[in-house]
């Protein structure tokens, strides 16, 4: 390995780090502090910090309907997804007549982007009787070829005999998914819970076609409507970005490896 | 024994338990201390206590504050109001012939916060 | 025979098991992406509305298109977007061989680079907003500072500015995600190969062309395609920025879908211009594929 300095590498990725992390000091220093707003020029280190936006923003709309709202949605898609994609996972493992059609129909599903199906998927939802209502928001998400990808991947992976020897003793197929493979599988169902959350969580376009009413609205539809409401004046829009990100971001911390993974092995959704 | 701390020792259980925890303290807090009183005290301006001042709580609606309440002080010069339903208010207090205070304005944390005003509203300027 | 009749029993229950798991998940991806592309197509040969059956309308829609200024801005704008899809691969692959390099610390610079994405694309478009402000925006004023610009510029108002400012904050919000892909892909380079050539006496910059470029082809083209598929259909940020605005400078064709479909509720229409979306997705994809020298390698690259 020839010798180069390391230095210029530092120097150029803190300066790339700076650039990416900028935006989030901007946006905190402001929410607990409320400068720059009108004030030119801006100041980099805030002279009085308060949270009293925070409470503004808890009581200026209903964010904690809102916070529900977006808890259940996301709690039901996250279900849904590791239990419908542990089970086609699993199904992918085995040969069976028709399993090309199915793998070929999987991956050109992974081509269609949501934006391109928005007016029949409303319409279809309506037709069900689903507008408006928790399981109308989460049924789209409730399976994603990537996980179901990731969970045949990591099936793949347990050794034969166990399966057979879990036969042997009369497990039916249903209880191999539950007693045998998923416990081996902890990694893929972290990606598929992080991945599954953070995909519903920041879902923006699915909840502003559904709803209709105020109630049902999702934490991204109230962030938007904040805006366009209390226009970008207070400081409490920017406490309201704080207090939407900080959830994503904390799991994201707590699971990167996990999310990197399951990004990388074959992403196409975006 | 072992595996209950291998459980608890995971950060996914961790960290949630942690936040659980502290929500549920949070808001037994407010649960004790939610009644709405807001106490204080007048005084004029080389520090003594006013009694018989008037003093009004203005209330924040939307864009601007509004007069709700009304109390007078006694005679050592302490107030007390004791229904306030929300989380940012303002205080003024005035007595005719001693002066009139400018308007404070509180920030609590959450609505109807009791809250005890650590500096005096002090009057100025002859009434 | 009896056995043999038992086997083939067991085994067709099993095929019948096997279908009964793969259940729900077809379900769900017939319901909202086999059944939604037909009924698009169907959608945009009728007409629609709400309280009537659907009539036949022939290719009424598409003429309809073609005289559409707004729908030929939306067009030109999702085309520019998709050129600017490069950029930020570019920018990826810098990062992505810094990264690469022995360095301590390369896994904090790899999570702070990849924190941007998992975030709410609403909140990242508002930061954006403001960063770009024309009076208290920080872009504004770090120009100023530095003396490259008198007065400031009214960035997200104006006609030119307008579509490379989106264009920038999806670059800032992917640009983590691209760097993994390539990482991943420089990661699955032997060191062999590297040494071997050193040994054999090549530059780095030779290194770089002969080794390191062709066998990372595949995770170009993905980061490519995951990057035009994103960028085509950022409506969260194009929505939040600026509406479509100034005028239609930013509008892209999944804005306008969602405005002719849901502001404007002609469903007929906006079935129209989504077909051509769709085209225009599988055409680029399918271009890129034969420019990547048809590696398709977009479901399961490793």
């Amino acid at each position: 390995m020839n010798r180069y300095p390391r230095w210029p590498i530092h120097l150029a990725l803190v300066v790339v780090s700076g650039v990416m992390l900028v935006p989030f000091y901007w946006v905190l220093k402001t929410s607990v502090s409320g400068e720059n707003i009108y004030a030119y020029p801006p100041s980099i280190v805030p002279a009085r910090i308060h949270p009293f936006f925070y409470v503004d923003v808890w009581y200026a709309i209903p964010f904690a309907r809102y916070l529900m709202n977006s808890v259940v949605v996301s709690a039901i898609a996250v279900a849904g997804n590791v239990v419908f994609n542990a089970m086609a996972g699993y199904a992918l493992t085995h040969g069976f007549r028709g399993k090309g059609f199915v793998v070929l129909l999987f991956l050109t599903c992974m081509m269609v982007p949501f934006q391109a199906t928005i007016i029949p998927a409303y319409l279809i939802t309506g037709r069900l009787g689903l507008l408006d209502s928790w399981l109308g928001l989460a049924l789209p998400q409730c399976s994603t070829i990537i996980c179901i990808f990731v969970f045949k991947a990591s099936f793949d992976a347990v050794p034969r005999s166990l399966i057979d020897a879990a036969r042997i003793d009369g497990l039916s197929e249903w209880r191999i998914i539950w007693h045998v493979m998923m416990p081996l599988s902890k990694s893929a169902i972290a990606t598929n819970v992080i991945l599954a959350f953070i995909w519903s969580w920041n879902n923006f376009l699915w909840p502003l076609i559904m709803t209709r009413t105020a109630d049902m609205q999702t934490l991204p539809l109230g962030l938007a409507r904040f805006l366009s409401y209390q226009e970008d004046t207070t400081g409490a829009l920017y406490a309201f970005c704080i207090m939407v990100l900080a959830p994503g971001l904390l799991l994201f911390l707590m699971a990167q490896k996990e999310f990197m993974r399951g990004l990388t092995s074959g992403a196409v959704k975006g | 024994m072992a595996t209950l701390r291998r459980v608890l020792a995971n950060r996914f259980v961790l960290v949630p338990g942690l936040l659980a925890i502290v929500v549920l303290a949070w808001n037994a807090y407010v649960f004790t201390h939610h009644h709405g009183i807001v106490a204080g005290r007048v005084v004029d301006q080389a520090g003594r206590p006013v009694g018989g001042a008037s003093v009004a709580l203005w209330v924040y609606n939307f864009t601007t504050y509004e007069e709700k309440e009304h109390v007078t002080t006694d005679h050592d010069g302490t107030f007390r109001f004791t229904n306030n339903p929300s989380h940012r208010i303002q205080v003024s207090a005035e007595k005719p012939g001693v002066g009139r205070s400018e308007r404070v304005p509180v920030f609590l944390y959450f609505r109807s916060q009791d809250i005890d005003l650590s500096a005096p509203l002090r009057l100025a300027g002859a009434g | 025979m009896a056995g043999v009749w038992r086997v083939r029993r067991q085994r067709t229950r099993l095929a019948l098991l096997l279908w009964c798991f793969l259940a729900p998940s077809l379900a769900i991806f017939l319901l909202y992406r086999v059944i939604p592309v037909i009924w698009n197509l169907v959608l945009s040969f009728q007409y629609w509305s709400p309280l009537k059956p659907a009539e036949p309308a022939g290719l009424d829609h598409y003429e309809d298109l073609l005289y559409d200024d707004v729908f030929w801005q939306a067009l030109w704008n999702t085309l520019i977007v998709i050129a600017s899809a490069p950029i930020g691969i570019v920018l990826a692959l810098v990062l992505a061989l810094l990264v690469n390099a022995e360095i301590r610390g390369r896994d904090a610079y790899r999570t702070i680079i990849f924190t941007s994405y998992p975030l709410m694309t609403v909140a990242v478009a508002i930061i954006w907003r403001w960063m770009f402000d024309e009076r208290v925006g920080l872009l504004n004023y770090a120009a100023r500072s530095l003396h490259l610009i008198d007065t400031p510029i009214p960035f997200l108002n104006s006609f030119t500015w307008a579509l490379p400012c989106v264009i920038v904050a999806n670059i800032w919000q992917m640009l983590g995600f691209y760097m993994i892909i390539l990482l991943t892909g420089l990661q699955n380079i032997p060191h062999e190969l590297h040494e071997a050539a050193a040994i054999d006496g090549a530059s780095a910059a030779g290194r770089f062309r002969r080794i390191t470029l062709p066998l990372l082809r595949p995770s170009i083209f993905l980061a490519f395609v995951i990057g035009m598929l994103n960028s085509v259909t950022s409506f969260d940020l194009v929505y939040v920025m600026t509406g479509g605005g100034p005028g239609r400078a930013t509008e892209i064709l999944v804005t306008y879908i969602y405005k002719l479909g849901f502001n404007q509720t002609k469903f007929d229409d906006a079935a129209a211009v989504t077909v051509v979306f769709f085209v225009l997705l599988v055409a680029t994809t399918w271009g890129a594929n034969r420019f990547a020298g048809g590696e398709a390698g977009a479901a399961e690259t490793e």
